[in-house]
């Protein structure tokens, strides 16, 4: 349990990082995960929390292009890292690819998933613009829905890699 | 015609939710903080069963930074909620009966204090023998939860002569099957934010499906009159009627009021598994016979039912689960005797499907062992005993007439997946020996609305407002199933409005009348209802005004996108921002009504239900005794589709949790204490096992002259892929499943090599 004496002397850095494109400095503990600077410090409450370690996605966001759990990911790993949150994939307010394609498919329903699962996404479209099923079920693997039963979130990535110049094999049907 | 967004045409629209969610924007009520908020934590109960000696908070209290330290002594009101019997403590005074019973509470400055409050405040206690088998719970000798006994509810229901029947029976299965502790696993987790606000009123934003019951139960809390109270309950990143019942919200209020600053809870993952509700596991045990033709002539069942510690909506969930044990079949005679018991295990309660889940699972299983012992294929063997057009519901019931299960039935024996059942049968299997295939089916018939005896009401509210926007207000929530986008889509349809002309609230207790809860799939059908009262009062109120202010005669206008419209050309005449201006007063419609329910004296029984087949292909790898779903087919004759998105999404979704009540989902409790704390654990289905074929066929077509219209989808998708499911592993490997979560030892097999490898020696 925190001792409140030791967690208030802890000694706090500054954290110097990009975050959706803009320089940010905040005092925070070395150890404070990011999840909690981006929803407390600089409420950027698009990240969500749901499991706290690591397993559902949804407080993904980008690192240096990668899909981090923000969960998991403490302070002093963010120095002088880019970063980007599902705030700062719809540049000026216009939606990427992937969101577009959300919306029209219906990739959602609470929503509470939706900002992990398209920033899971929009790194994997970068990475690999013709992902197979078999790709795309792992790269999403650790982006729990509980709503949607996945059937509107793999529509919406068939069509986000389609409209990335390809043609899709489409999900899994029995022979 | 499949359903999906080729199919839908022009009415798969984008939701208007939709653009916030996909960006990030839409603040949850979890996400919501104010300056100079507090944070609050709950201090729960570390033993299952224990007797409070005593509770010091001294320590915690003087801790500096430290607000409020609350006990059962500081609730101003009744120290219980629960929506139907409110017997669950706030804060427990004497006795703690599960892991999650409340203590105390604290609100502190940050987070980090107020968890460490909670470690000083002293809690004495005597811990008790815990009672966790409800069937031991029942003998006399039991330990008891209350002075009344371990029994919450019982509930039975006979027809006929059961004794009679199963001594004129030619074939006879009897069975016990049991289903698991599955959570509802919604992502977020329960909390909120609670404001005390400087004109004495509270404000309560924290996720719930009824805002009207939470502020009704709120209020006998704090004793304080409801129109002290707000509550804003939507939007909700998931429910499935497990925020149905007060979780956080009485700890908010109470530490908010007594420090006259905003308190902001959100449980961990834990503390909401800890916490929250599960859907009851029930021991159903179906004894079940035909005569040589394969006619039923008797049905005997049990049903015991694990309540956990408190009632909530335990004995309503009972009840379904009585009349959903009988569904859709005909039988000579019927007796079914049920409990539902009250352990030391966590809290059972409200859970999409109702305790249907649990019945069709059993209903089905035996459906399946029938037809297998007369030889006669399972799903003919349903049509053959299918009750007609003009029979009266499960408990003998009027009921609201349509052919659904017939057309349902026809449905599945026409759809891809069964013709390909019918052709797999003399194709050879490219598969590697321990690839088993099978495939399999169900049948379910699931009622909604609350049913008799339980106050249901229903309503809505029009207001031509004075911006000039059309305002529909609704006491329902939006958690995700597409509610906003529902109503929206039928008030286009329905009365001609462009989306821009509209402005939807619901979800606020302040701004909406009280249409009841949402839940048992009712509030879109409500919602439907409402609107088709209210058009022709609003219609008219709206072409009265506009032809007062235009000087042309009523019956050549029409209501249109935009403003009213000359009926002949279609062209605008005024808009509703300018028609607003003309009125004196807000042009307004309201309604008020109850869900249609059956003329009988049976509490619980419906009056309307949906009709749903279900047809799987699963695979079964007997090397590790894994299954995996490969293909579904799913037909739902619930009336129109009111919104092909949400329709769809509904499907997919309950069956996407109906793959994890079959396959992996239990919340495993030993001796009162959950073994699972978290996902790491607890195993929600991934992409990954849903990424197989996935179809969805709604039949729309109602009987002549039905005034119902649309019945609800909300839970129906999740009940019938369970039981297809275990025919298909049965079509597979020749093994019955009568236990859920399938449990991958039951399908192990030695490998053949193995014996090949033993026979060459
Ligand atoms: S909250 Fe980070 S993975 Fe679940
Ligand atoms: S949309 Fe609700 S969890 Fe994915």
């Amino acid at each position: 349990m925190i001792d409140p004496k030791l967690a208030s002397a802890a000694e706090t850095f500054t954290l110097q990082c990009v975050i959706n494109k803009r320089p940010v400095s905040v005092d925070v503990p070395p150890a404070k995960r990011l999840l909690c600077i981006l929803r407390e410090d600089l409420h950027l409450t698009g990240t969500k929390r749901s499991c706290d370690i690591g397993r559902c996605g949804a407080c993904m966001v980008l690192v240096d292009g990668k899909p981090v759990n923000s969960c998991l990911t403490m302070a002093y790993q963010c120095q002088g890292k880019n970063i980007t949150t599902i705030e700062g994939l719809a540049a000026d307010g216009a939606l990427n690819r992937v969101q577009k394609c959300f919306l029209e498919e219906g990739g959602y329903q609470c929503g509470y998933c939706t900002p992990g699962m398209i920033v899971t996404v929009t790194a994997l479209l970068n990475k690999n613009p013709e992902p197979s099923m078999a790709e795309i079920e792992e790269a999403l693997s650790g982006n729990l829905c509980r709503c949607t039963g996945y059937g509107g979130i793999i529509r919406s990535v068939l069509k986000a890699a389609e409209q990335g110049g390809r043609r899709h094999a489409g999900r899994h049907e029995s022979a | 015609m499949p359903l999906n967004r080729t199919t839908s045409g022009d009415r798969w629209r984008v939701r208007p939710d939709g653009p916030d969610k996909v960006t990030g924007r839409l603040p949850y009520l979890t996400d919501l903080s104010l300056p100079g908020m507090l944070h609050g934590r709950v201090l729960r109960s570390p033993y299952p069963h224990a007797r409070i000696v005593s509770i010091r908070t001294e320590k915690a209290k003087a801790i500096p930074g430290v607000c409020a330290v609350l006990t059962s002594a500081d609730v101003p009101g009744l120290n219980r909620f629960g929506i139907a019997r409110p017997d669950q403590p706030v804060f427990c005074e004497d006795r703690v009966r599960f892991i999650g019973d409340a203590v105390a509470a604290v609100a502190a400055e940050t987070e980090a204090l107020a968890a460490y409050a909670l470690t000083q405040i002293e809690v004495d206690y005597e811990p008790l023998p815990v009672v966790d088998d409800p069937e031991s719970a029942l003998s006399p000798d039991s330990v008891k939860l209350f002075e009344h006994g371990n029994v919450l509810h019982r509930s039975d229901y006979g027809c006929g002569d059961v004794e009679a029947g199963f001594a004129a029976c030619r074939h006879i299965v009897e069975e016990t099957y049991s289903t698991p502790r599955q959570m509802h696993t919604y992502m977020e987790t329960e909390g909120g934010l609670f404001v005390p606000e400087p004109n004495g009123r509270l404000t309560v934003y924290a996720p719930t499906q009824h805002g009207f019951m939470d502020r009704m139960q709120l209020a006998r809390i704090l004793n304080r009159p409801e129109a002290d109270i707000r509550v804003v309950s939507s939007p909700i990143g998931g429910s499935f009627g497990g925020k149905d019942e007060l979780n956080v919200q009485p700890y908010g209020a109470l530490l908010a009021l007594a420090c006259g600053r905003p308190v902001k809870l959100h449980n961990s993952r834990w503390e909401s598994v800890r916490a929250g509700l599960k859907r009851h596991p029930m021991k159903i045990t179906m004894k079940t016979g035909t005569d040589e033709h394969g006619r039923l002539l008797a049905h005997q069942v049990r049903i015991v039912s694990d309540a956990g510690p408190y009632s909530t909506l335990s004995a309503e969930v009972l009840n379904f689960a009585v009349e959903h044990v009988i569904g859709p079949y005909r039988f000579g005679a019927v007796k079914v005797e049920s409990v539902s018991v009250f352990t030391n295990n966590g809290m059972s309660g409200e859970f999409r499907g109702f305790g249907g889940n649990q019945a069709i699972f059993a209903l089905e299983g035996q459906m399946d062992r029938l037809a297998e012992k007369l030889g006669i294929d399972p799903w003919t063997f349903r049509l053959m005993n299918m009750r007609q057009p003009g029979d009266p519901g499960p408990l003998g019931q009027p009921i609201a007439q349509t052919d659904g299960a017939r057309q349902v039935w026809e449905a599945l024996a026409d759809c891809r997946l069964w013709k390909e059942k019918a052709a797999a049968g003399n194709r050879s299997e490219t598969r590697p020996p321990w690839i088993k295939t099978g495939y399999g089916a169900a049948l379910v018939m699931h009622g909604a609305g609350l049913g008799v005896g339980i106050p249901d009401p229903a309503g809505g509210r029009l207001t031509l407002a004075g911006d000039g926007k059309i305002e529909a207000a609704f006491g329902y929530e939006e958690f995700g199933q597409g509610l906003i986008a529902s109503l929206e889509q039928m008030l286009i349809e329905q009365f001609g409005f462009d989306a821009q002309d509209l402005r939807i609230v619901i979800g606020d207790t302040d701004a909406v009348p009280d249409s009841g809860s949402s839940t048992a799939s009712r509030a879109t059908s409500m919602m439907w209802q409402a609107l088709k009262r209210l058009h022709p009062p609003f219609a008219t109120a709206l072409r009265k005004q506009a032809s007062r202010a235009l000087g042309v005669g009523m019956e050549k206008l029409v209501l249109g996108r935009g403003g009213i419209r000359d009926a002949e050309s279609g062209s605008l005449l005024i808009s509703y921002g300018e028609l607003a201006k003309t009125a004196s007063e807000p042009i307004v419609a309201e309604t008020k009504f109850a869900y249609p329910t059956s003329p009988v004296d049976r509490v619980g029984a419906h009056y309307l239900y949906t009709y749903a087949s279900v047809a799987v292909k699963v695979e079964v790898n007997t090397l590790t005794g894994r299954v995996k779903l490969l293909d579904q087919f799913h037909a739902v004759a619930a009336g129109p589709v009111v919104n092909p998105q949400g329709y769809l999404g509904q499907i997919e979704g309950g069956s996407g949790m109906a793959l994890g009540f079959a396959l992996t989902e239990d919340a495993v409790m030993d001796k009162g204490m959950y073994l699972t704390r978290n996902l790491d654990t607890y195993l929600i289905p991934t992409i990954a096992e849903l990424s197989g074929g996935f179809e969805v066929l709604p039949i729309e077509e109602l009987p002549e002259g039905d005034k119902h219209g649309p019945r609800g989808v909300g839970e129906i998708g999740s009940v019938g892929l369970a039981p297809a499911i275990a025919a298909a592993v049965h079509d597979a490997v020749g093994k019955r499943v009568n236990k859920l979560p399938i449990d991958p030892a039951l399908l192990l097999e030695k490998p053949v090599f193995l014996n090949k490898a033993v026979e060459w020696r």
